[in-house]
Protein backbone atom coordinates (compact mmCIF):
# COMPACT_ATOMS: atom_id res chain seq x y z
CA UNK A 1 0.00 0.00 0.00
CA UNK A 2 1.22 3.45 -0.87
CA UNK A 3 2.21 5.76 1.92
CA UNK A 4 2.56 8.74 0.41
CA UNK A 5 0.95 9.30 -3.08
CA UNK A 6 1.89 13.24 -4.33
CA UNK A 7 0.54 14.36 -7.55
CA UNK A 8 1.86 17.37 -9.29
CA UNK A 9 2.45 19.11 -6.23
CA UNK A 10 3.77 22.71 -7.04
CA UNK A 11 4.73 25.40 -4.81
CA UNK A 12 5.52 28.80 -6.10
CA UNK A 13 7.31 31.49 -4.15
CA UNK A 14 5.73 34.30 -5.37
CA UNK A 15 7.42 34.24 -9.05
CA UNK A 16 9.96 31.79 -7.54
CA UNK A 17 9.31 28.11 -8.56
CA UNK A 18 10.27 25.69 -5.38
CA UNK A 19 8.53 22.84 -6.53
CA UNK A 20 7.64 21.89 -9.60
CA UNK A 21 4.96 19.60 -10.44
CA UNK A 22 6.44 16.67 -8.06
CA UNK A 23 4.87 13.22 -8.79
CA UNK A 24 5.89 10.25 -6.71
CA UNK A 25 5.02 7.18 -4.00
CA UNK A 26 6.28 6.08 -1.58
CA UNK A 27 5.14 2.24 -0.33
CA UNK A 28 4.49 1.63 3.47
CA UNK A 29 7.55 0.28 5.58
CA UNK A 30 10.06 1.25 3.51
CA UNK A 31 12.77 3.66 4.45
CA UNK A 32 13.72 5.83 1.89
CA UNK A 33 16.45 8.68 1.78
CA UNK A 34 14.79 12.33 0.44
CA UNK A 35 18.36 14.04 -1.18
CA UNK A 36 18.86 16.91 -3.09
CA UNK A 37 21.58 19.89 -3.09
CA UNK A 38 20.46 22.38 -0.40
CA UNK A 39 17.27 24.97 -1.74
CA UNK A 40 16.31 21.95 -4.08
CA UNK A 41 12.84 21.87 -2.43
CA UNK A 42 13.52 19.24 0.05
CA UNK A 43 12.23 21.11 3.06
CA UNK A 44 9.05 22.95 1.24
CA UNK A 45 8.05 19.42 -0.10
CA UNK A 46 8.00 18.00 3.46
CA UNK A 47 6.35 20.94 4.78
CA UNK A 48 3.36 20.60 2.44
CA UNK A 49 3.29 16.92 3.36
CA UNK A 50 3.17 17.51 7.13
CA UNK A 51 0.21 20.23 6.26
CA UNK A 52 2.74 23.21 7.65
CA UNK A 53 2.04 25.04 4.91
CA UNK A 54 -0.11 24.28 1.51
CA UNK A 55 0.84 23.62 -2.22
CA UNK A 56 0.16 26.28 -4.91
CA UNK A 57 -1.29 23.34 -7.29
CA UNK A 58 -0.91 19.29 -7.40
CA UNK A 59 -2.37 16.57 -4.93
CA UNK A 60 -1.19 14.68 -1.57
CA UNK A 61 -1.99 12.21 0.35
CA UNK A 62 -0.47 10.20 3.45
CA UNK A 63 -1.96 6.84 4.42
CA UNK A 64 -5.16 7.58 2.44
CA UNK A 65 -5.94 11.01 3.60
CA UNK A 66 -5.75 14.38 1.53
CA UNK A 67 -3.82 16.90 3.44
CA UNK A 68 -5.70 19.87 2.29
CA UNK A 69 -9.01 18.29 2.44
CA UNK A 70 -8.40 16.03 5.65
CA UNK A 71 -5.72 18.32 7.36
CA UNK A 72 -6.17 16.83 10.86
CA UNK A 73 -6.55 12.72 9.78
CA UNK A 74 -3.60 13.12 7.96
CA UNK A 75 -1.45 14.92 10.86
CA UNK A 76 -2.37 12.04 13.05
CA UNK A 77 -0.66 9.68 10.69
CA UNK A 78 2.80 11.68 10.78
CA UNK A 79 5.46 11.89 13.05
CA UNK A 80 7.73 15.34 11.93
CA UNK A 81 10.78 16.02 12.88
CA UNK A 82 11.93 19.73 11.60
CA UNK A 83 14.95 20.73 10.58
CA UNK A 84 15.34 22.31 13.70
CA UNK A 85 14.23 20.20 16.94
CA UNK A 86 10.77 22.32 18.16
CA UNK A 87 11.55 21.72 22.00
CA UNK A 88 10.29 24.02 24.38
CA UNK A 89 13.59 25.63 26.76
CA UNK A 90 11.25 26.16 29.68
CA UNK A 91 10.06 22.16 29.99
CA UNK A 92 11.54 19.29 31.09
CA UNK A 93 11.65 16.49 28.62
CA UNK A 94 8.91 15.16 29.95
CA UNK A 95 6.64 17.91 30.28
CA UNK A 96 7.78 18.44 26.38
CA UNK A 97 6.49 14.81 25.46
CA UNK A 98 3.70 14.93 27.97
CA UNK A 99 2.06 18.02 25.50
CA UNK A 100 3.37 16.25 22.36
CA UNK A 101 0.95 13.27 23.53
CA UNK A 102 -1.51 15.24 24.33
CA UNK A 103 -1.61 17.03 21.02
CA UNK A 104 -1.79 14.02 19.44
CA UNK A 105 -4.40 12.25 20.97
CA UNK A 106 -2.72 9.66 23.16
CA UNK A 107 -5.39 8.87 25.96
CA UNK A 108 -4.65 10.27 28.94
CA UNK A 109 -4.02 7.32 31.31
CA UNK A 110 -1.72 5.30 28.00
CA UNK A 111 0.77 9.27 28.01
CA UNK A 112 3.48 7.73 30.97
CA UNK A 113 3.53 4.31 29.05
CA UNK A 114 3.69 6.35 25.49
CA UNK A 115 6.49 8.48 27.12
CA UNK A 116 8.56 5.95 28.82
CA UNK A 117 8.38 3.74 25.49
CA UNK A 118 9.54 6.37 23.12
CA UNK A 119 12.30 7.48 25.60
CA UNK A 120 13.39 4.09 25.90
CA UNK A 121 13.85 3.67 21.65
CA UNK A 122 15.66 6.73 21.74
CA UNK A 123 17.74 6.33 25.23
CA UNK A 124 16.80 9.30 26.51
CA UNK A 125 15.24 7.52 30.06
CA UNK A 126 17.90 9.02 31.96
CA UNK A 127 17.48 13.14 30.53
CA UNK A 128 13.39 12.81 31.14
CA UNK A 129 13.34 15.22 34.34
CA UNK A 130 16.30 17.64 32.47
CA UNK A 131 15.16 21.20 30.95
CA UNK A 132 14.98 20.92 27.46
CA UNK A 133 17.42 23.57 27.77
CA UNK A 134 20.05 21.90 29.53
CA UNK A 135 20.67 19.10 26.93
CA UNK A 136 23.50 18.88 24.75
CA UNK A 137 22.64 19.15 20.84
CA UNK A 138 22.54 14.85 20.26
CA UNK A 139 20.03 14.49 23.24
CA UNK A 140 17.94 17.68 22.04
CA UNK A 141 18.10 15.56 18.24
CA UNK A 142 17.10 12.26 20.23
CA UNK A 143 14.07 14.15 21.81
CA UNK A 144 12.98 15.56 18.64
CA UNK A 145 12.82 12.09 17.37
CA UNK A 146 11.17 10.96 20.60
CA UNK A 147 8.40 13.24 19.93
CA UNK A 148 8.43 12.63 16.19
CA UNK A 149 7.59 8.72 17.35
CA UNK A 150 4.85 9.48 20.26
CA UNK A 151 1.38 8.10 19.38
CA UNK A 152 3.01 5.40 16.89
CA UNK A 153 2.36 7.48 13.76
CA UNK A 154 2.39 5.26 10.90
CA UNK A 155 5.17 7.61 8.95
CA UNK A 156 7.59 9.32 10.31
CA UNK A 157 9.50 12.58 8.07
CA UNK A 158 13.02 13.47 9.66
CA UNK A 159 14.06 16.74 7.85
CA UNK A 160 18.06 16.23 8.33
CA UNK A 161 18.24 14.51 11.64
CA UNK A 162 21.84 14.15 12.04
CA UNK A 163 22.73 18.01 11.13
CA UNK A 164 25.35 19.47 13.88
CA UNK A 165 25.81 15.92 15.60
CA UNK A 166 29.75 14.57 15.89
CA UNK A 167 30.21 11.23 14.24
CA UNK A 168 29.94 9.10 17.50
CA UNK A 169 25.95 10.70 17.50
CA UNK A 170 25.72 10.52 13.91
CA UNK A 171 26.07 7.38 14.02
CA UNK A 172 23.69 6.44 17.12
CA UNK A 173 20.80 8.36 15.57
CA UNK A 174 21.18 6.93 12.60
CA UNK A 175 21.11 3.35 13.94
CA UNK A 176 18.01 4.16 15.13
CA UNK A 177 16.24 5.40 12.69
CA UNK A 178 17.48 1.91 10.82
CA UNK A 179 15.74 0.49 14.13
CA UNK A 180 12.48 1.68 13.01
CA UNK A 181 12.53 0.40 9.56
CA UNK A 182 9.41 -2.15 9.01
CA UNK A 183 7.53 -0.31 12.36
CA UNK A 184 7.32 2.63 10.25
CA UNK A 185 7.64 3.97 7.08
CA UNK A 186 10.53 6.68 7.23
CA UNK A 187 11.08 9.66 4.95
CA UNK A 188 14.84 10.60 5.70
CA UNK A 189 15.73 14.09 4.26
CA UNK A 190 19.63 14.89 4.05
CA UNK A 191 22.89 15.91 1.99
CA UNK A 192 24.68 13.35 3.59
CA UNK A 193 24.90 10.43 0.86
CA UNK A 194 27.25 8.13 3.35
CA UNK A 195 23.91 8.02 5.90
CA UNK A 196 21.93 7.15 3.22
CA UNK A 197 23.83 3.88 1.97
CA UNK A 198 23.76 3.20 5.79
CA UNK A 199 20.26 2.93 5.76
CA UNK A 200 17.87 3.78 3.22
CA UNK A 201 16.48 0.94 0.45
CA UNK A 202 15.30 3.85 -1.85
CA UNK A 203 16.44 6.95 -2.98
CA UNK A 204 14.36 10.01 -3.85
CA UNK A 205 16.52 12.58 -5.78
CA UNK A 206 15.29 16.20 -6.35
CA UNK A 207 17.12 19.11 -7.97
CA UNK A 208 15.58 22.52 -8.76
CA UNK A 209 12.26 21.68 -7.85
CA UNK A 210 12.62 18.22 -10.25
CA UNK A 211 12.50 14.72 -9.58
CA UNK A 212 15.43 13.31 -11.42
CA UNK A 213 15.89 9.53 -9.97
CA UNK A 214 13.48 7.58 -7.85
CA UNK A 215 14.33 3.88 -7.59
CA UNK A 216 16.18 1.21 -5.01
CA UNK A 217 19.18 1.66 -3.45
CA UNK A 218 21.02 -1.07 -5.52
CA UNK A 219 19.79 0.54 -8.89
CA UNK A 220 20.43 3.57 -8.48
CA UNK A 221 24.16 3.00 -7.22
CA UNK A 222 24.54 0.12 -9.87
CA UNK A 223 26.37 -1.73 -6.93
CA UNK A 224 29.30 0.29 -7.13
CA UNK A 225 31.04 1.56 -4.08
CA UNK A 226 30.72 5.11 -5.34
CA UNK A 227 27.84 4.58 -7.58
CA UNK A 228 25.21 6.75 -5.65
CA UNK A 229 28.16 9.80 -5.59
CA UNK A 230 28.69 9.64 -9.11
CA UNK A 231 24.87 9.34 -10.13
CA UNK A 232 23.85 12.15 -7.31
CA UNK A 233 26.61 14.19 -8.98
CA UNK A 234 25.72 14.10 -12.24
CA UNK A 235 21.97 13.90 -12.07
CA UNK A 236 22.71 17.48 -9.97
CA UNK A 237 25.18 19.28 -11.49
CA UNK A 238 23.51 20.92 -14.27
CA UNK B 1 -11.73 21.29 24.00
CA UNK B 2 -9.22 18.56 24.84
CA UNK B 3 -6.44 20.64 22.75
CA UNK B 4 -7.35 23.75 24.09
CA UNK B 5 -6.83 22.46 27.21
CA UNK B 6 -3.42 21.10 26.72
CA UNK B 7 -1.72 24.32 24.60
CA UNK B 8 -3.48 26.49 28.03
CA UNK B 9 -1.68 24.29 30.51
CA UNK B 10 1.45 24.58 28.64
CA UNK B 11 1.29 28.01 27.85
CA UNK B 12 1.01 28.35 31.66
CA UNK B 13 3.34 25.92 32.74
CA UNK B 14 5.85 28.06 30.66
CA UNK B 15 5.21 31.35 32.13
CA UNK B 16 5.65 29.97 35.88
CA UNK B 17 8.65 28.26 34.90
CA UNK B 18 10.45 31.30 33.67
CA UNK B 19 10.74 34.58 35.25
CA UNK B 20 7.75 36.45 33.34
CA UNK B 21 4.73 35.36 35.84
CA UNK B 22 7.07 36.37 38.20
CA UNK B 23 8.71 39.22 37.63
CA UNK B 24 5.20 40.63 37.18
CA UNK B 25 3.46 39.32 40.06
CA UNK B 26 6.50 40.83 42.54
CA UNK B 27 5.82 44.30 40.39
CA UNK B 28 2.60 44.10 40.42
CA UNK B 29 2.27 43.05 44.39
CA UNK B 30 4.71 46.33 44.95
CA UNK B 31 3.44 48.70 43.36
CA UNK B 32 -0.50 47.95 44.09
CA UNK B 33 0.70 48.25 48.03
CA UNK B 34 2.33 51.59 47.27
CA UNK B 35 -0.84 52.86 45.95
CA UNK B 36 -3.43 51.34 48.84
CA UNK B 37 -0.81 53.15 51.74
CA UNK B 38 -0.99 56.18 49.76
CA UNK B 39 -4.90 55.72 49.56
CA UNK B 40 -5.34 54.82 53.43
CA UNK B 41 -2.92 57.95 54.29
CA UNK B 42 -5.52 60.45 52.41
CA UNK B 43 -8.40 58.20 53.86
CA UNK B 44 -7.08 58.92 57.05
CA UNK B 45 -6.12 62.59 57.00
CA UNK B 46 -9.31 63.75 55.48
CA UNK B 47 -11.40 61.57 58.23
CA UNK B 48 -8.78 62.78 60.96
CA UNK B 49 -9.75 66.54 59.47
CA UNK B 50 -13.33 65.78 59.91
CA UNK B 51 -13.37 64.73 63.14
CA UNK B 52 -11.44 67.89 64.49
CA UNK B 53 -13.85 70.18 62.51
CA UNK B 54 -16.41 71.96 63.52
CA UNK B 55 -19.06 71.31 60.07
CA UNK B 56 -18.15 67.98 59.74
CA UNK B 57 -18.46 66.31 56.22
CA UNK B 58 -20.23 69.56 55.28
CA UNK B 59 -16.93 71.24 55.37
CA UNK B 60 -15.39 68.98 53.08
CA UNK B 61 -14.91 69.84 49.47
CA UNK B 62 -16.94 67.82 47.06
CA UNK B 63 -14.20 66.52 45.49
CA UNK B 64 -13.19 64.56 48.51
CA UNK B 65 -16.70 63.71 49.28
CA UNK B 66 -16.27 60.04 48.10
CA UNK B 67 -14.22 59.76 51.17
CA UNK B 68 -16.59 59.35 53.21
CA UNK B 69 -16.53 55.56 52.80
CA UNK B 70 -13.73 52.71 52.03
CA UNK B 71 -15.33 51.26 48.84
CA UNK B 72 -15.65 54.97 47.32
CA UNK B 73 -12.49 56.67 49.23
CA UNK B 74 -9.97 53.32 48.82
CA UNK B 75 -11.03 50.14 46.77
CA UNK B 76 -12.14 52.27 43.75
CA UNK B 77 -9.69 54.84 43.32
CA UNK B 78 -7.13 51.57 43.68
CA UNK B 79 -8.59 50.08 40.89
CA UNK B 80 -8.51 52.58 38.88
CA UNK B 81 -5.12 53.02 39.04
CA UNK B 82 -4.13 49.79 38.39
CA UNK B 83 -5.93 49.99 35.36
CA UNK B 84 -2.67 52.39 34.30
CA UNK B 85 -1.07 49.21 35.54
CA UNK B 86 -2.64 46.82 33.59
CA UNK B 87 -1.85 48.38 30.90
CA UNK B 88 2.16 48.68 31.42
CA UNK B 89 2.20 44.76 32.35
CA UNK B 90 0.04 42.85 30.05
CA UNK B 91 1.93 43.78 26.89
CA UNK B 92 5.01 42.28 28.54
CA UNK B 93 3.01 39.30 29.63
CA UNK B 94 1.65 38.62 25.89
CA UNK B 95 4.81 39.43 23.72
CA UNK B 96 5.33 36.53 23.54
CA UNK B 97 2.55 33.88 22.86
CA UNK B 98 3.34 33.69 19.23
CA UNK B 99 6.54 35.35 18.84
CA UNK B 100 8.46 33.12 20.77
CA UNK B 101 6.91 30.13 19.58
CA UNK B 102 8.24 31.60 16.36
CA UNK B 103 11.20 32.38 17.38
CA UNK B 104 12.17 29.11 18.85
CA UNK B 105 10.75 27.30 16.10
CA UNK B 106 8.57 25.45 18.31
CA UNK B 107 5.18 26.76 15.87
CA UNK B 108 6.27 24.43 13.51
CA UNK B 109 5.47 21.67 15.92
CA UNK B 110 2.24 23.39 17.01
CA UNK B 111 0.67 24.02 13.15
CA UNK B 112 1.71 20.04 12.17
CA UNK B 113 -0.06 18.61 15.28
CA UNK B 114 -3.28 17.53 14.51
CA UNK B 115 -4.94 20.71 16.18
CA UNK B 116 -6.67 23.40 14.23
CA UNK B 117 -5.67 27.14 14.36
CA UNK B 118 -8.45 27.85 16.37
CA UNK B 119 -7.61 25.22 19.20
CA UNK B 120 -4.41 26.95 18.98
CA UNK B 121 -5.31 30.16 19.65
CA UNK B 122 -7.52 29.66 22.08
CA UNK B 123 -6.02 27.39 24.42
CA UNK B 124 -2.78 30.36 24.30
CA UNK B 125 -5.26 33.17 24.93
CA UNK B 126 -6.77 31.00 27.91
CA UNK B 127 -3.49 30.13 29.38
CA UNK B 128 -2.39 33.60 29.10
CA UNK B 129 -5.80 35.18 30.92
CA UNK B 130 -5.62 32.35 33.79
CA UNK B 131 -1.46 34.47 34.04
CA UNK B 132 -3.21 37.75 33.96
CA UNK B 133 -6.12 36.81 35.80
CA UNK B 134 -3.47 35.73 38.98
CA UNK B 135 -1.75 38.88 38.67
CA UNK B 136 -4.48 41.25 38.37
CA UNK B 137 -6.13 38.98 41.60
CA UNK B 138 -2.87 40.09 43.68
CA UNK B 139 -5.38 42.92 44.22
CA UNK B 140 -8.07 41.23 45.90
CA UNK B 141 -5.77 41.29 48.92
CA UNK B 142 -6.75 44.72 49.97
CA UNK B 143 -10.11 44.65 49.85
CA UNK B 144 -10.14 41.10 52.21
CA UNK B 145 -7.52 42.95 54.28
CA UNK B 146 -10.15 45.72 54.85
CA UNK B 147 -12.62 43.75 55.60
CA UNK B 148 -10.35 41.86 58.28
CA UNK B 149 -9.40 44.85 59.93
CA UNK B 150 -11.51 47.70 59.13
CA UNK B 151 -14.99 48.38 61.07
CA UNK B 152 -17.11 51.43 60.19
CA UNK B 153 -20.22 52.70 61.70
CA UNK B 154 -23.74 54.14 60.48
CA UNK B 155 -23.70 57.64 60.61
CA UNK B 156 -27.37 58.31 61.57
CA UNK B 157 -27.32 55.45 63.98
CA UNK B 158 -23.61 55.04 64.77
CA UNK B 159 -24.49 51.01 64.13
CA UNK B 160 -21.41 48.76 63.06
CA UNK B 161 -22.04 48.21 59.55
CA UNK B 162 -20.31 46.03 56.77
CA UNK B 163 -16.76 48.30 56.18
CA UNK B 164 -17.27 47.13 52.02
CA UNK B 165 -19.91 46.99 49.88
CA UNK B 166 -18.68 44.03 47.87
CA UNK B 167 -20.78 44.37 45.09
CA UNK B 168 -19.49 46.95 44.30
CA UNK B 169 -16.26 45.76 44.80
CA UNK B 170 -16.41 42.81 42.68
CA UNK B 171 -18.22 44.50 39.84
CA UNK B 172 -14.57 46.66 40.10
CA UNK B 173 -12.53 43.96 40.23
CA UNK B 174 -14.45 42.36 37.08
CA UNK B 175 -13.68 45.42 34.76
CA UNK B 176 -10.40 45.37 36.14
CA UNK B 177 -9.89 41.94 34.69
CA UNK B 178 -11.78 42.44 31.63
CA UNK B 179 -9.73 44.99 30.71
CA UNK B 180 -6.71 42.86 31.15
CA UNK B 181 -8.47 40.29 28.91
CA UNK B 182 -8.83 43.02 26.13
CA UNK B 183 -5.21 44.61 26.01
CA UNK B 184 -4.29 40.27 26.00
CA UNK B 185 -6.37 39.68 23.24
CA UNK B 186 -4.77 42.91 21.56
CA UNK B 187 -1.26 41.42 22.28
CA UNK B 188 -1.83 38.02 21.34
CA UNK B 189 -2.53 39.40 17.88
CA UNK B 190 0.71 41.90 17.69
CA UNK B 191 2.73 39.01 18.71
CA UNK B 192 1.45 36.66 16.44
CA UNK B 193 2.48 39.19 13.58
CA UNK B 194 6.03 39.06 14.42
CA UNK B 195 8.98 37.03 15.32
CA UNK B 196 10.46 39.80 17.90
CA UNK B 197 9.03 39.74 21.48
CA UNK B 198 10.22 43.18 22.10
CA UNK B 199 8.48 44.60 19.06
CA UNK B 200 5.26 42.47 20.20
CA UNK B 201 5.23 44.38 23.72
CA UNK B 202 5.97 47.91 22.17
CA UNK B 203 3.16 47.72 19.54
CA UNK B 204 0.45 46.61 21.89
CA UNK B 205 1.68 49.27 24.91
CA UNK B 206 1.25 51.75 22.07
CA UNK B 207 -1.75 50.63 20.81
CA UNK B 208 -3.30 50.22 23.84
CA UNK B 209 -1.80 53.81 24.91
CA UNK B 210 -3.34 55.51 22.32
CA UNK B 211 -6.38 53.89 23.22
CA UNK B 212 -6.22 55.37 26.50
CA UNK B 213 -5.70 58.82 25.18
CA UNK B 214 -8.33 58.95 22.95
CA UNK B 215 -10.59 60.66 25.12
CA UNK B 216 -8.18 63.22 25.32
CA UNK B 217 -9.07 64.41 21.78
CA UNK B 218 -13.53 64.08 22.43
CA UNK B 219 -13.69 67.26 23.92
CA UNK B 220 -12.35 69.16 20.90
CA UNK B 221 -14.34 67.26 17.96
CA UNK B 222 -17.53 68.11 17.23
CA UNK B 223 -20.63 65.36 16.99
CA UNK B 224 -21.03 62.64 15.62
CA UNK B 225 -17.30 61.88 16.13
CA UNK B 226 -17.12 62.93 19.25
CA UNK B 227 -19.92 60.48 20.10
CA UNK B 228 -17.55 57.93 18.65
CA UNK B 229 -14.36 58.84 20.20
CA UNK B 230 -16.54 58.66 23.98
CA UNK B 231 -17.83 54.96 22.99
CA UNK B 232 -14.54 53.56 22.24
CA UNK B 233 -12.54 55.30 25.19
CA UNK B 234 -12.50 52.15 27.26
CA UNK B 235 -11.90 54.61 30.71
CA UNK B 236 -16.20 55.88 29.78
CA UNK B 237 -16.82 52.67 29.13
CA UNK B 238 -15.21 51.55 32.84
CA UNK B 239 -16.73 54.96 34.40
CA UNK B 240 -19.99 52.92 35.73
CA UNK B 241 -18.80 49.62 36.73
CA UNK B 242 -15.94 51.28 38.46
CA UNK B 243 -18.38 53.54 40.36
CA UNK B 244 -20.29 50.19 41.43
CA UNK B 245 -22.57 50.61 39.08
CA UNK B 246 -23.81 47.15 36.62
CA UNK B 247 -23.83 47.92 33.24
CA UNK B 248 -24.10 45.56 30.58
CA UNK B 249 -22.81 47.83 28.07
CA UNK B 250 -19.05 47.65 28.86
CA UNK B 251 -19.49 44.01 29.13
CA UNK B 252 -21.06 43.71 25.40
CA UNK B 253 -18.21 46.38 24.41
CA UNK B 254 -15.72 44.08 26.24
CA UNK B 255 -16.29 41.36 25.21
CA UNK B 256 -16.51 42.20 21.48
CA UNK B 257 -12.97 43.81 21.13
CA UNK B 258 -11.36 40.65 22.78
CA UNK B 259 -13.43 38.62 19.89
CA UNK B 260 -12.49 41.03 17.17
CA UNK B 261 -8.72 40.14 18.24
CA UNK B 262 -8.75 36.49 18.38
CA UNK B 263 -10.36 36.49 15.34
CA UNK B 264 -7.73 38.35 14.03
CA UNK B 265 -5.44 36.46 15.54
CA UNK B 266 -6.58 33.37 13.88
CA UNK B 267 -6.39 35.20 10.89
CA UNK B 268 -2.80 35.66 10.81
CA UNK B 269 -2.14 32.32 12.02
CA UNK B 270 -4.09 30.76 9.40
CA UNK B 271 -2.06 33.28 6.79
CA UNK B 272 1.20 31.80 8.08
CA UNK B 273 0.75 28.71 5.95
CA UNK B 274 0.76 30.92 3.32
CA UNK B 275 3.69 32.30 2.94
Amino acid sequence: MAMIEVEGLTKKYRDRVAIDALSFTIDEGTIVGFLGPNGAGKSTTMKILTGFMPATEGKAKVAGFDVFEKPIEAKRQIGYLPETPPLYPELTVRGFLKFVAELKGVRGKDVKSEIERVAKGTGITSELDRLNSALSKGYRQRVGIAQALIGNPKLLILDEPTEGLDPRQRNEVLQLIKGLAGKHTVVLSTHILAEVKTICEKVLIIHRGKIVANDTMAAISGGKENGLEEKFISLTST
Amino acid sequence: MRNVIAIAKKEMTVYLTTPWAWVVFTAVSFVSSGFFIALMERFKDIHDKVRLSQGGWDEVPADFQSLRNLTDGVVMPLFSTMLVVVLFIVPFLSARIFAEERRQKTFELLMTSPVTSTEIVLGKYLGSLAIVAATVGVTIVYPLVLTMFGSSFSATTSERTSTLEWPAVLLGFGALVLWGATVLAIGTFVSSLTESVIVAGLITFAICLLWMLIQALAPGAGEPVRGVLEYLSFEAQLRNPLRGVFDLKPLVFFLSVISAFLVLTHRSVESRRWV
